[in-house]
């Protein structure tokens, strides 16, 4: 028997009954459906995530922070004399470590962070943020993803650019039209002008004094400054340098003519005098992903902590193949259902057509050939089920995600494709449920291609 | 065993085994067919008609002795040669017809053709000629439902022969018809018999038919061979 008839026997037999195809083919379609919007679920997660480290090539970042006093004790009282002599023990991340590290192989550009606390106005809309002093050749390197406008001309120029995170919390829709215009950041200054040491210590300590009596004001003034937006940047939620994660970005030259409090938390009021000399972390951009561990193994060598998002690219991998696990375990139950779908329809077609199985032995088909008319049967529900599933699968996962589009929308979340179809997905979708109906066919198949034709030419 | 016999059988035994009941359907049966002889085989019902036609056209094996066709035993033949003996060598009609009711009676004709791998349209072609020999032809779109009773007998017969075979064995084709379509039948059968030299087997209850077309009658009682005659001139 060729193969064109095994298929065109299989269609045609599975036509004749045509709602109970449709019923299985559908447990098929919707267990692969299921798995097919998971499954791509999951890669476009990976897909986005990965590409977007890439595209800002934040595999080639080291960040690297001072140790922690403690930590520093530490170790210095573990190591030897002689080794403590051997390297110099880098504890504060000045303009000198920033220029020595400049000089370091591979290094294409050292950026310190810096940050102070700043209220943004813009039309009347107040914000407090935190302002990211960034230089302009790195803003310019393509770190940040901009959405409109354009990066720092110059590190002198009186420019910012603004999150498209900040301007959303602000009510601002035109991210476009808002490229040129003036806004006002204010800063946090000393005045010491207010400064009554007897009822701040008394406020500093709890001692609340009844409320408006006299002046219990911190000794703190503000001081605006006015910058033209030249940019809307996409922020980035957890990962990466510093830049990424900041809602306003100003130049250095602008940075250094404001008065201001560098401030960031609370606990910077606790830090020792040696340790607020120093930025508390500096980012380092590589020209190559090979210089990463050298580099890292130089500032370690200084008594530096580092941290690189591709030492966590593994345990990203991790994380996505047991997500993709979890995934395809709960797409199997679906197709699990499915497959005993397939068993019982099989069964039901082999007790109704059993005087056709005598019929067919009797005009000369062999027990092989009976079982793969069966085999083939099943087959063509796989395949149907993987068509139609991928079908579903990819109406779904494209409704979802307008869906989830239009909602994040509203919260200035660009528009993203949460769902990828790679070609192996959409191939796997249709072979795979073949070889489960196959697997699922053994048993029927078996069982028909046993049937005894003389008991069966006498079967009603 | 007779070297001249086209069919032969020697102490052909089969016994249905049911649990402890063991039921002797057909015991020590020694017979003949020539090439191009019409062999009627009669006998009241349970005396084994049946089991005899099934054992000779391959669809059963016996319990003990042997089946010669064409110089080949076939009841040594494995399961895959059976079925190639069912295809090639031997066409056979039921009582029942045994035909597909789904099936539009060009397709049960070319059914058989199926499973000797032969292409859809050479499949349409020789049923449509087949059919055509039996007379079907205008209603090759039929399906056995909106056929007659003699018509569905006559869709058997041509899907019987659509791999030209050189037996035809066939059993109580006359059991679901009425007497005149009775005869039409097996005269088609008596002519093919005649004029294409097809060996014929035929199990009929109606000796009276049976007297009239056949070269040969067996009488089968109990499982055994109880009369073996000659009748007529021998064709």
């Amino acid at each position: 028997m060729r193969i064109s008839d095994y298929i065109e026997q299989s269609f045609s037999n599975l036509c004749k009954k045509k709602l109970r195809t449709i019923l299985t083919t559908s447990g098929v379609m919707i267990g692969i459906g299921a798995l097919v919007s998971m499954f791509s679920f999951g890669k476009g997660v990976q897909k986005n995530v990965t590409d977007r480290f890439k595209e800002v090539e934040l595999f080639n970042y080291v960040t690297v922070f001072p140790r922690s006093e403690e930590i520093q004790t530490e170790q210095s009282s573990q190591k030897s004399e002689t080794e403590s002599k051997a390297t110099r023990q880098v504890s504060v991340l000045d303009d000198d470590f920033i220029r020595d590290v400049t000089k370091i192989k591979g290094v294409e550009a050292v950026f310190p962070e810096v940050r102070f606390p700043a209220l943004i106005r813009f039309k009347k809309k107040d914000n407090f943020s935190l302002v990211q002093v960034l230089p302009a050749d790195i803003c310019q390197s393509g770190l940040m993803k901009l959405r409109a406008g354009v990066s720092f001309a110059s590190d002198e120029e009186n420019s910012l650019i603004i999150s498209d995170f900040l301007l959303h919390r602000m009510k601002v829709k035109d991210i476009r039209g808002i490229i040129g215009q003036e806004i006002e950041v204010s800063t946090l200054t000393l005045d010491f002008g207010l400064f009554d040491p007897a009822k701040v210590t008394s406020l500093m300590q709890g001692d609340s004094a009844p409320r408006g009596a006299g002046n219990d004001r911190l000794p703190f003034s503000s001081q605006s400054y006015t910058f033209t937006i030249v940019g809307v940047a996409e922020r980035m939620g957890f990962f990466g340098p510093m830049p990424l994660r900041s809602d306003v970005v100003i130049p250095p030259g602008a940075a250094q003519r404001m008065k201001k409090l560098s401030l960031t938390s609370i606990w910077d009021f606790f830090q020792s005098p040696e340790q607020a000399k120093g930025y508390p972390s500096v980012s380092i951009k590589l020209s190559s992903a090979k210089y990463i561990e050298p580099v890292k193994a130089k500032m370690e060598d200084l008594g530096l902590k580092t941290f690189a998002l591709i030492d966590h690219l593994e345990e990203l991998k991790t994380g996505f193949i047991f997500m993709d696990m979890f995934l395809f375990a709960l797409g199997m139950i679906a197709i699990t259902v499915a497959s005993l779908g397939i068993i019982n329809t099989m069964v039901m077609s082999i007790l109704e057509r059993y005087r056709e199985i005598g019929i067919m032995k009797a005009v000369g088909a062999s027990d092989r050939d009976v079982k793969k008319i069966f085999f083939f049967e099943s087959g063509v529900i796989g395949f149907l089920g993987g068509v139609f599933g991928l079908a579903l699968g990819w109406v779904v996962s494209m409704v979802i995600n307008q869906v989830a589009n239009y909602f994040l929308a509203k919260q200035a979340v660009p528009y993203v494709d949460y769902f990828s179809f790679p070609w192996w997905l959409c191939l796997g979708a249709v072979i795979f449920p073949i070889l489960i109906s196959l697997v699922a066919g053994i048993y029927p198949a078996s069982r028909a291609a046993k049937v005894d034709p003389v008991v069966a030419l006498r079967h009603d | 065993m007779n070297s001249a016999s086209f069919v032969e059988t020697e102490d052909l035994t089969r016994v249905y085994s049911s649990g402890q009941i063991e039921v002797v359907a057909l015991e020590d049966v020694n017979m003949s067919v020539k090439e191009g002889k019409f062999l009627g085989v009669t006998g009241p019902s349970g005396s084994g008609k049946s089991t005899l036609m099934n054992l000779l056209g391959g669809l059963d094996t016996p319990t003990s002795g042997r089946i010669k066709v064409e110089g080949k035993f076939i009841s040594e033949l494995n399961k895959e040669e059976l079925a190639l003996y069912r295809r090639y060598q031997v066409g056979m009609i039921f009582q029942s017809f045994n035909i597909i009711s789904s099936y539009s009676a060009l397709e049960n004709v070319a059914f058989p053709l199926l499973f000797a791998g032969v292409g859809k349209k050479e499949r349409r072609q020789r049923a449509s000629q087949m059919l055509t020999k039996v007379g079907l032809y205008p209603r090759k779109d039929h399906r056995p439902p909106e056929l007659s009773a003699g018509e569905q007998q006559r869709v058997a017969i041509a899907r019987a022969l659509i791999n030209q075979p050189k037996i035809l064995l066939a059993d109580e084709p006359t059991g679901n018809l009425d007497s005149t379509t009775s005869r039409n039948i097996v005269q088609i059968l008596a002519d093919l018999n005649k004029n294409q030299g097809l060996t014929v087997i035929m199990i009929s209850h109606e000796e009276s038919l049976v007297r009239r077309f056949a070269d040969e009658i067996i009488h089968l009682c109990d499982g055994k061979i109880v009369e073996q005659e000659q009748t007529g001139e021998d064709k």
